[in-house]
């Protein structure tokens, strides 16, 4: 016990002695790096070069059609993923920003995270803000979270952009009259 | 004691003929004080390794809230062009390169941009790091796509631009890192620079003291410390920088505690996260995942070995090894940590060579945080302020997103000063005071701030005028007086209204005489014609048939949350209102009557990023969509008729528009709001004095208004009729009697079935009813 007090003590004394400079004091080079070598970690290093293989960028652009064919495909990092959970999309018709969006809505709300379906019809509608359905979806998501007057409300709105879809208005009248 | 001395006698055998020493007889009491010392340097180690536990495993930094701005959303027609793309990129501190190997870079190509986002954990999911290319078409996206896995991509958000931050009162700032996201040669760095033995030592390294104290002795003053990582972390965390015998020894058991209960990696994130590294202001630049974005504006993991190696010479003397205003000092002091690494064997002379020839890179100057945007960050504030005391807001570490677009608000910015400076000269008042504005600019249907400016010059951070300074609207509430009538059935846009002086007697004897700006009179006129080109006689006339109550009730349907006033001056606007209080009424309007309140802050999350309270779109129908249709009609034709008309030819690309314009008695305040599909903006001009401006609604506020609206590229309404409106035709001059129509010259006016203008103006051929039988069958013969 009196060893371990005494070897405390003495450490501190001379660590006393030894000062650190500390923050902000100017310090000239040091000169203390001869002593032990660590292995190097093997751990890779950011400037170890990419995983990735590049594209190489051919001249003239290419045409639209043919894009992919200069894009060699890249390796990518686990989490790098599509930007969304879409669902696949038939060929024909491309997936849009607000089907995308449509999915990840029927995606949270089966997930029971209907705040975040709000949300992603929120971010939808700044897209594409006169598309009834879109109003109508967070109309109904409102609803079953039981905010009815905010529901109301996106009903209201989106029958005010439902004039030529008959079937959505009737469908709307309906929702309105079931709050 | 000196009695004994003669009873000790030489022939008792028995007897300790010795004479007991002085030491010896000391030697019990020394014995226990040494026993006592001892006690209590181990109830006091006891203490401080009780104390060291228990703080560091609590271990909270107070972490200021960060605010985001809006992040920019790339799909297929977004209205984002190419130099857009790429200021956010540079604003976001990504790099342009001749490729695009990780995130954070980007490539302009000719016709695309490629780049490689980093991916951010939004309040709504994580949001993916992601390499993609941007093709554009003119002001749009045209197309997006990854590579041949991902093909085309339907939607991408980048991360949100960091606009400002709520600082703890100590002023210290951080980005905590967890193990897992310190790259690993910053670790190499941090060690073989700081302290090569610290994976080996026990807290204080007896190997190192005796190395640098051999030194120090040598160098006859201190050129070399001794100190382990763990107690400098020690000296960070709990002791001031007073260095006594008794604050060495403290630290010095207080890392063998450290040491002891805590393992290595636990105590050398600490340490990368404690570590003082910069100072900005007021404002401490603590841990390395800060610095990386304080010195280099990019995140630590995208930071080169060189750059890492920069950042791991700093905690030797942060201000002295400064990058940005000693770049030879931090220059060498780089080369001396990579020289000792490679000495150390964690790099190659390779490495070395090359890590050691590169610029330092960092940039000009750190982004400011909490200074950019401080008119928006006093709204943000004040929204905020319903849910978070300043104490959560300063310790917490909240991300508060917010609504800010930072390209209506840097827009907002650079012209506002120039533009005020404009109309200011033209107003020739004579006066040396300054021309002071305030603008707020929406999104029509959520109801978003998208910029805010409290003063006219960029930046300006004292009386914010767009919350605070409360003025008369003037002709600003006419659109109040005209809906209510319209929705109220008894009018349409052919009403006949008179413009002719008039004399109201009001409570208490007094009477009110109002005038017409321009001191004219325009007799009998259209209801529209009146709102276009802003009547105030025949207003009244309006409001006093409709009632001043009616038209202070639709003020408040319209967002207004005050009191109003219920005196006949109301109809012409008297009644104080801030700019964002006007942006509130107007942002209604022009949501086709749908009132939504306007926001700033979209979603509070905790620093891991999970959601805390999110601040949705609400809305709420306040007004008959026809009645609004008629309305708009009136206020798109204030630009093509009435009062906007000469800002028609700057504003020709976005028309039509909708707006109105303000002016006070004296021409004391100059104001203007008006909306497209896609923005609201309300613009207001005057003196903090009250003083004359000498500048109308259309000579001052709506010059700035529009000069700001065509550079946003504010979008053309396309307010499609509800069913029940019908177009017919009036006489272009308004009359009173039948016999004075004159059906030459006709207009042609939206009405609502059932509303529609007197025989006194109609000009339709009125058919009877068998005729359009007739018409019906002819019809279907066909």
């Amino acid at each position: 016990m009196i060893e371990r007090v005494c070897l405390v003590l003495s450490l501190s004394l001379l660590s006393a002695c030894a000062t650190y400079s500390g923050r902000g004091v100017p310090a000239p080079v040091e000169d203390r790096g001869t002593g032990t070598v660590v292995t190097p970690a093997a751990s890779p290093r950011p400037d170890a070069g990419s995983s990735v293989t590049r594209a190489v960028e051919n001249t003239p652009e290419p045409v639209r059609d043919t894009r992919p064919a200069d894009e060699t495909p890249i390796v990518r990092s686990p989490s790098t993923v599509n930007p969304a959970p879409t669902e696949p999309a038939p060929p024909a018709m491309p997936a849009t920003a607000s089907s995308t969006l449509l999915a990840g809505v029927d995606a949270a709300i089966a997930e029971g995270d209907l705040e975040r379906a709000a949300a992603l019809c929120e971010r939808a509608l700044r897209i594409t803000p006169r598309d009834a359905l879109l109003w109508y979806r967070l109309a109904s998501v409102r609803a079953q979270q039981g905010r009815v007057n905010e529901a109301e409300g996106f009903a209201r709105r989106a029958l005010s952009f439902s004039a030529n879809d008959p079937a959505l208005t009737r469908q709307i009248n309906g929702f309105l009259q079931g709050l | 004691m000196q009695k004994s001395k003669p009873e000790a006698t030489p022939s008792d055998p028995h007897t300790d003929t010795r004479e007991p020493t002085p030491g010896r007889r000391w030697w019990p009491l020394l014995k226990r004080l040494v026993l006592a010392l001892m006690l209590a340097i181990a109830v006091w180690c006891i203490w401080i390794d009780h104390e060291v536990r228990r703080d560091f495993q609590a271990l909270q930094w107070a972490l200021p809230a960060r605010l985001y701005a809006r992040p920019l959303e790339l799909y297929a027609g977004a209205p984002v062009n190419r130099q857009t793309l790429i200021d956010t990129l540079q604003a976001l501190g990504y790099r342009a390169g001749q490729e695009v190997n990780g995130p954070g870079e980007y490539q302009t190509l000719p016709s695309r941009i490629r780049l490689w986002t980093r991916g951010f954990e939004f309040w709504d999911g994580h949001e993916p790091s992601l390499y993609l290319n941007v093709e554009f078409d003119g002001d749009r996206v045209r197309e997006l796509w990854g590579d041949q896995n991902t093909g085309s991509l339907a939607l991408v958000r980048l991360e949100p631009a960091e606009i400002a931050q709520i600082n703890p009162s100590t002023g210290e700032d951080r980005l905590p890192l967890r193990r897992s996201e310190v790259p690993q040669a910053l670790i190499d760095a941090v060690i073989a620079v700081e302290d090569q033995r610290f994976f080996s030592h026990f807290g204080v390294d007896p190997v190192g003291i005796g190395r640098a104290l051999v030194a120090n002795l040598r160098a006859g003053e201190i050129v070399q410390g001794g100190s382990t990582l763990t107690q400098q972390l020690i000296k960070n965390l709990y002791l001031t920088r007073e260095q006594t015998l008794r604050r060495k020894i403290e630290e010095a058991l207080m890392a063998l505690a450290l040491d002891f209960h805590f393992s290595k990696d636990e105590i050398l994130v600490a340490y990368l996260n404690e570590v003082f590294l910069g100072q900005q202001g007021n404002r401490a630049i603590h841990g390395f995942a800060l610095a990386a974005e304080y010195y280099f504006s990019r995140p630590l993991e995208e930071l080169s070995l060189g750059e890492l190696a920069t950042l791991a010479g700093l905690p030797r003397g942060a201000s002295y090894y400064n990058p940005r205003r000693y770049p030879e000092r931090a220059t060498e002091r780089r080369n001396v940590v990579l020289a000792r690494m490679r000495d150390q064997g964690y790099i190659t002379p390779e490495q070395y060579s090359q890590a050691s020839a590169e610029n330092l890179r960092v940039t000009a100057s750190a982004p400011s945080r909490g200074k950019a945007y401080p008119a928006f960050m006093a709204l943000v504030r004040q929204d905020l302020a319903r849910d978070y005391d300043s104490n959560a807001l300063q310790n917490e570490g909240l991300r508060i997103f917010t609504t800010l677009d930072l390209r209506v608000q840097e827009t907002l910015d650079a012209t506002l000063e120039d533009a005020v400076k404009r109309v200011e000269r033209a107003a020739a008042s004579g006066d040396n005071g300054h021309l002071e504005a305030a603008v707020v600019i929406s999104d029509p249907i959520t109801g978003e701030v998208l910029g805010l400016a409290g003063g006219r010059q960029r930046g300006y951070a004292g009386f914010n005028r767009a919350l605070d300074a409360r003025r008369p609207i003037g002709s600003l509430a006419k659109p109040a007086v005209y809906l209510a009538a319209l929705e109220s059935g008894n009018y349409n846009l052919a009403s006949v209204l008179s413009d002719r002086p008039v004399t109201i007697a009001l409570d208490g004897g007094q009477e009110w005489s109002p005038r017409n700006y321009d001191d004219e009179r325009h007799d009998d006129v259209y209801l529209f014609d009146a709102l276009e080109r802003s009547m105030n006689l025949a207003t009244v006339d309006l409001g006093m048939q409709l009632g001043v109550e009616r038209a202070a009730d639709m003020l408040q349907r319209l967002g207004f949350a005050r009191e109003v006033p219920h005196y006949p001056s109301l109809l012409l606007g008297a009644v104080d209102m801030a700019p964002i209080e006007v942006a509130q009424m107007y942002q209604t309007l022009a949501a086709n009557g749908f009132r939504s309140p306007l926001r700033s802050v979209e979603a509070v999350t905790t620093g891991q990023g999970e959601r805390l309270e999110r601040y949705g779109i609400e809305t709420v129908q306040v007004s008959d969509p026809g009645a609004m249709y008629l309305l708009e009609y009136a206020m798109q034709g204030v630009f093509t008729r009435g009062t906007a008309k000469t800002v028609a030819n700057r504003l020709d690309r976005n028309l039509p528009l909708a707006g109105k314009t303000g002016t006070t008695n004296d021409l004391r305040d100059s104001w203007f709001a008006g909306y497209g599909d896609n923005l609201v903006g309300v613009v207001w001009l005057g003196y903090d004095d009250n003083r004359d401006t000498g500048l109308t609604g259309a000579t001052g506020a709506l010059q700035v208004w529009s000069e700001l609206m065509a550079k946003l590229n504010i979008q053309p309404r396309l307010t499609l009729p509800p069913q029940n409106i019908v177009w017919q035709k009036v006489a272009a001059k308004a009359v009173t009697r039948a016999d004075q129509r004159q059906c030459s010259q006709t207009l042609s006016l939206p009405f609502r079935a059932g509303q529609l203008p007197t025989d006194t103006v109609s000009c339709e051929e009125s058919e009877s009813f068998f005729e359009s039988l007739l018409d019906r069958v002819r019809r279907l013969g066909r």
